[in-house]
């Protein structure tokens, strides 16, 4: 039963110094699925993405408790090498944050410190990203270019490849087009749908209409909790919760 | 009412037109000086060193025994010395100042950091003769002793305290462009499984670079025009460098033999004009090397607005 489960999270608490940021959260994530995550801002939406691949652990005086299991193994578990997490389970952020290097060592980063590609492997594993992100049209002449060059819309696109690059399972996003312009942002949405066919997604999202168009299922975050998760559709049209409800509907304050 | 308004304008206007003239007139003037003040310090270093060549020739001066009371005025020795003793300290300072900086900007504790950091600037404003004094009592016998020479006082020993005056700035500078890049890029670079000393290397200290290089080139820049402490230290021997084995014999530097030997000349004698060339060679060399490290820093900062265009 549970290797058709990528991430069984259950009674998830967790604290920045005394402050509670997430309360009991329990949640199922499943294989080529996309969860998408809605809330109102400061809910804890950020908060529990970043539990998913351990990237909280950089911030100082933190306090996590309940259990995380990753196609059956506990994130948090001692023996767990926080790195060969971070491959399986890759971070798309808010802000396109490509490296100030070449589009090249962008995407090779990750397979040269991870140490799992070498030379033409290395090549074919930088374009075949890139390709994966629909990216490798527009920027095939030239890889040694700059990627502080590239329009933000790339930029995203490049840090998708970028991620792609370390062959990862699970592909976490927040907010992954707030910064972009509708145009990007649809390309970015056509991409998250075609990932889907080999990644499972979880994406953090503020636009309502996004979340209804590529999600599978949708999770909704309420003061560090997470009241409501259901098939998108159920979510979309007939929510249990009063808030929840309100929330998609825009009927929200 | 409209019109006292506009005769406020009309004073105000006019008023204004007039501070803006003179501060422009005012910072034109600093900025001019200061080209002005460079060409005078040159000019007169000129006139005070060419009398030298009227009475020996070039080949003499680049000859390799500094002797002036038998007037023998070879300034290789104390070309070479400066040289080596600048090396042998940007050898020490480089590596140690730039892990300092990373161990502050990257690795310590909030509260270490809060620790270390005013404590690095108020090593970098310890006067030169106390470091001075202290490579005398405490740092040469310790080489003396440890290395087995027959003095302490050499060009190691004062590499080793030009390093000390060194690392501080280089620290400051570095940490400060360290802590200057977006913590995004660090982020991105773990969130992909890079270890935290991969991201140090191959993400925070190539995006501050230029910052990097400022704060070596600042670091050097200060060990090579201190005299004091290399004076007091380094045994002041004008023997001629023969490879990195020389940092262990005493050595002389080019401030040092000037300042020591300055005040004992006549004026005017072959031997003043002597001291002024060894002045205008050090001025050309520090002018080289602050030309090299803006042209440096200018690419660097042109590619920048390149990008952020
Ligand atoms: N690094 C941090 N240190 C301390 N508190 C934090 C930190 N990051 C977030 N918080 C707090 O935790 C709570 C949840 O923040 P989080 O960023 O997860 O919310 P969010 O749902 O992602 O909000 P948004 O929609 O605005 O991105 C907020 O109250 C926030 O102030
Ligand atoms: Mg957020």
């Amino acid at each position: 039963m549970s290797d058709e489960i990528t991430f069984q999270i259950e009674q998830l608490n967790f604290y920045y110094g005394n402050t509670q940021a997430l309360r009991d959260v329990t949640l199922t994530v499943l294989p080529r699925e996309i969860t998408a995550l809605i809330g109102p801002s400061g809910c804890g939406k950020s908060t529990f993405l970043r539990c998913l691949n351990r990237m909280n652990d950089t911030i100082t005086d933190t306090r996590i408790s309940g259990s995380i299991v990753l196609n059956g193994q506990n994130i948090y578990a001692p023996n767990i090498d926080e790195t060969e997490l971070r491959r399986q389970v890759g971070l798309v952020f808010q802000r396109p944050n490509p490296f100030p290097q070449s589009i090249f060592d962008n995407v090779a980063f990750g397979p040269r410190v991870l140490g799992i590609a070498y030379g033409n492997d290395l090549q074919e594993l930088v374009v075949q990203s890139l390709r994966a992100a629909a990216l490798w049209d527009e920027i095939k002449e030239d890889l040694k270019q700059p990627a502080l060059s590239l329009s933000l819309g790339q930029q995203q696109r490049l840090c998708i490849a970028r991620v792609l690059a370390v062959t990862p399972d699970v592909i976490l996003m927040d907010e992954p087009c707030s910064a972009l312009d509708p145009i990007a942002t649809n390309q970015i949405e056509e991409l998250i749908q075609e990932l889907k066919e080999h990644y499972t997604i979880v994406i953090v999202t503020h636009n309502m209409q996004q979340a209804a168009r590529v999600s599978d299922k949708t999770g909704f975050f309420w003061l560090g909790e997470l009241i409501e998760f259901d098939e998108t559709t159920t979510i979309f049209t007939r929510p249990s919760l009063q808030q929840t409800e309100d929330y998609v509907t825009g009927r929200f304050g | 009412m409209t019109k006292l308004v506009n005769r406020k304008m009309t004073f105000n206007t006019k008023y204004r037109q007039l501070l803006e003239f003179v501060v422009e007139a005012i910072i034109r003037i600093s900025g001019y000086s200061a080209v002005v003040f460079v060409g005078l310090i040159f000019l007169f270093l000129m006139q005070e060193s060419l009398p030298t060549f009227g009475e020996i020739q070039a080949r003499d001066l680049w000859s390799q025994r500094w002797y002036p009371i038998e007037n023998y005025f070879g300034v290789l020795p104390l070309l070479s010395g400066s040289l080596i003793i600048t090396l042998g300290a940007a050898l020490i300072a480089i590596p140690f100042g730039l892990m300092t900086a990373i161990f502050i900007a990257e690795i310590a504790p909030l509260w270490l950091r809060e620790i270390l950091k005013p404590l690095v600037e108020i090593l970098g404003g310890v006067p030169s003769v106390v470091l001075g004094f202290l490579g005398i009592t405490v740092l040469a016998p310790l080489v003396r002793e440890e290395l087995y020479l027959p003095t302490g006082l050499t060009a190691f020993t004062g590499a080793v305290l030009l390093a000390g005056m060194a690392i501080p700035t280089i620290v400051s500078v570095a940490e400060d462009a360290l802590d200057a890049v977006p913590k995004a890029y660090r982020d991105a670079a773990l969130a992909l499984g890079a270890t935290r000393w991969q991201t140090i290397w191959r993400v925070t200290l190539p995006a501050a670079r230029s910052g990097v290089l400022t704060a070596t080139m600042l670091g050097i820049g200060r060990a090579i025009g201190e005299t004091m402490t290399v004076m007091m230290v380094t045994g002041n021997a004008p023997q001629m460098v023969s490879g990195l084995g020389s940092l262990f014999i005493s050595l002389r530097t080019m401030t040092a033999t000037i300042a020591a030997e300055m005040g004992e000349v006549a004026n005017g004698s072959l031997h003043y004009h002597v001291l002024f060339s060894i002045g205008l060679i050090l001025f050309l060399i520090s002018l080289t090397v602050n030309i090299a490290a803006s042209a440096v820093l200018f690419r660097a900062r042109k590619r920048t607005e390149r990008l952020l265009s």
